[in-house]
């Protein structure tokens, strides 16, 4: 067997569970929610998202992008105008937001989906359809000979379904 | 054992407002039967969209027209070169843009109202930017060489003009169109999932499989996502200020008595929002009647949504008076007459259908009461629908047909050709919405579900209704 599968129907239950699942060491732990909630975060403890530096990254890439193709395409294609500046930084600056904000959301949604392993094209050990409706559930992960331990201690939180999977 | 766990806001920043909350939702499993039972097709829905193709088709048959015979069948006559197309594009611009406000700028400012009509307002800020995409490719004569807009090395060696307004357009409407699709279907990957896990037919189980990208509902995924969500409301906000204001340049770039004036940007971006809100309620209102949604979308987030028309109408009429003020104080003869033209001359019944749609009507929403009445809201909101799309007419057609040269001065009308587009305009985005309710949930399950009260054990820990 290669892990267990708990269903839950209280988010406080649930939560606990979660904190002594650490307390215990069990530490391939996957929480399954319908909808984000604080309180699994915090039960969690998980370090912040990393997405932001993606975000950050693409967002000053595109900046430079769009004043890059604004200035050199005006050097290469010079539009002759009384002695006026053939790159005009002003206008080109809405062209530079634009690019910021394209290329940054793209980079943010490309971040998210690194940083959350999707796409992901296989089923998944160890989830089940009712966590996306009215469950919560825990997959845990460990040796065989640890996970009798962790079985009892979620049907002591009260773990509405307990089952091993392969 | 652990200590017990206290409940606490949702996750995601968009914790609602007292009285904003849904009182007759009492579990998840109600959210998703009820929502799930919106995408069971009725005859109603399959007459609306053969309603909206027949529009369409009208539209098509008068674009293939306008290709054979040239843009003269669309009333296009020297000084009047600029009429019912891009008004129309600035129209659904306009629409498109409170489904960004509802879904990007009131998530950052914690409005619960938003958390049951946001997904509807997104999916008209698609469609209706899909529509308005469409309009300046309509006009530029030879829609086949529409691309030349777009900077790629080329054998001709040509790069566009950087410094042009319609260039900008290019930009800001083509980053709002990709950022306004991914927001919306990054919002949905945790409904689809929810949809794919209920589903009993397994063609379309695999089809729900590939487009929630293997979606499982995982704390992490979770944390995640919510970065990436608040992040991209944070790009979506200056993006919705820029997209309009770059609309309006178009016009304030130019030396035309009406155009050129500094107050475009924020006239043009209240606007939007004004008449997008409108058309949320020309979509919602019937909606929540069909779908027996009245209690997800109920009279508190209407009553909330009202104030936000009767703010943006507020700031809508203002700018009208002051576009006068400057044209008296601003002492320049050209202008001066332009004014007068548009609402005591040649011009005065549009005027005053925008400046009694648009300020006038919407006054009435100062009484709670009106607020709160869907026959009224519905009916507001086809007058400022109307109103807006005239705003557009007042602020082209009369500039143009009354330049600074009397000898110029001339009138317009326009043809079955540009009427049947617009009409087609509407066909093209309804059809698109009718078909996008009937495959995704209307209303966001798994935002709703952070609203409604969990479960819990404790009764102490103040859980759900259960």
């Amino acid at each position: 067997m290669r892990g267990l599968v708990a269903h839950f129907r209280e988010l406080d239950a649930l939560c606990e569970a979660i904190e002594d699942l650490r307390k215990e060491r069990f530490d391939k732990v996957t929480v399954y929610t319908p909808t984000p909630r604080h309180e699994i975060e915090h039960a969690v403890a998980a370090p912040r998202s990393g997405v932001r530096r993606y975000t950050l990254i693409g967002a000053l890439c595109g900046a430079t992008f769009g004043y890059w193709v604004a200035i050199w395409t005006s050097e290469y294609w010079p539009l002759v105008l009384g002695g006026k500046a053939f790159g005009s930084w002003i206008p080109y600056t809405i062209i530079a937001f634009e690019m910021m904000v394209l290329v940054g959301a793209l980079s943010t949604v490309a971040g998210m989906f690194i940083n959350s392993r999707i796409p992901r094209l296989v089923a998944t050990v160890g989830y089940h359809p009712r966590f996306s409706g009215s469950d919560y559930g825990i997959w845990v992960e460990d040796a065989p000979e640890r996970l009798s331990a962790a079985e009892a201690l979620l049907r002591r939180h009260g773990a509405s379904e307990v089952h091993g999977e392969q | 054992m652990a200590t017990t766990v206290e409940p606490q806001g949702p996750a995601r920043p968009n914790i609602p407002a007292a009285g904003l909350q849904l009182p007759a939702v009492r579990d998840y499993e109600q959210v998703d039967r009820e929502i799930g039972a919106t995408l069971n097709p009725t005859k109603a829905w399959f007459g609306g969209l053969a309603l909206a193709i027949l529009g369409l088709l009208v539209g098509v048959t008068a674009f293939t027209y306008q290709l054979h015979e040239g843009l003269g069948v669309a009333g296009y006559e020297p000084p009047v070169m600029w009429a019912v197309y891009i008004i129309t594009f600035v129209f659904w611009i306009g629409i498109g843009h409170a489904g960004t406000l509802i879904s990007a700028i009131l998530y950052l400012f914690r409005a619960g109202f938003r958390t049951t009509i946001y997904r509807l307002s997104e999916a008209m800020t698609v469609f209706a930017v899909m529509t308005a995409g469409l309009f300046p490719i309509l006009h530029t004569g030879r829609p086949w060489k529409a691309f030349w807009l777009l900077p790629y090395p080329n054998w001709r060696l040509l790069w566009p003009n950087f410094k042009s307004p319609l260039v900008w357009d290019v930009f800001a409407i083509s980053t709002y169109l990709t950022v306004s699709v991914t927001f919306l279907y990054m919002g949905l990957i945790p409904d689809i999932a929810a949809l794919r896990d209920k589903e009993k037919n397994p063609v379309r189980r695999q089809i729900l499989a590939v487009l929630s990208m293997g979606w499982r509902n995982s704390e992490r995924e979770w944390r995640h996502f919510s970065r990436m969500y608040l992040f991209l409301a944070a790009f979506s906000t200056p993006l919705v200020l820029s997209v309009h204001s770059v609309v309006s340049f178009d016009f304030a770039m130019a030396l035309v008595p009406g155009w050129h004036t500094t107050i475009f940007a924020p006239y043009f971006v209240a606007g939007a929002i004004f008449s997008g809100f409108a058309m949320v309620w020309t979509i919602a209102i019937p909606l929540r009647k069909w779908f027996k949604l009245e209690h997800y979308i109920t009279l508190n987030h209407l009553d909330a949504s009202a104030k936000v028309v009767l703010l943006t109408s507020l700031i809508v009429g203002s700018a009208y008076l002051i576009e006068f003020f400057i044209a008296w104080y601003g002492g320049v003869p050209a202008e001066q007459d332009y004014f007068w033209n548009r609402v005591f001359g040649q011009w005065w019944w549009a005027a005053w259908i925008m400046l009694t749609c648009n300020m006038i009507l919407p006054l009435s929403l100062f009484s709670q009461q009106l607020r709160r009445n869907t026959t009224w809201l519905f009916i507001l909101s086809l007058f400022i629908n109307l109103g807006m799309w005239f705003e557009r007419f007042v602020i082209v057609v009369p500039s143009l047909s009354h330049e600074f040269e009397p000898w110029q001065w001339a009138a317009y009308t326009p043809t079955w050709v540009d009427l049947g587009i617009l009409l087609g305009s509407f066909g093209w985005f309804f059809m698109w919405f009718l078909l996008f309710i009937k495959q995704f949930p209307v209303v966001a399950i798994s935002e709703v579900k952070e609203i409604v009260p969990p479960r819990m054990r404790s009764a102490g820990a103040g859980g759900g209704h259960h």
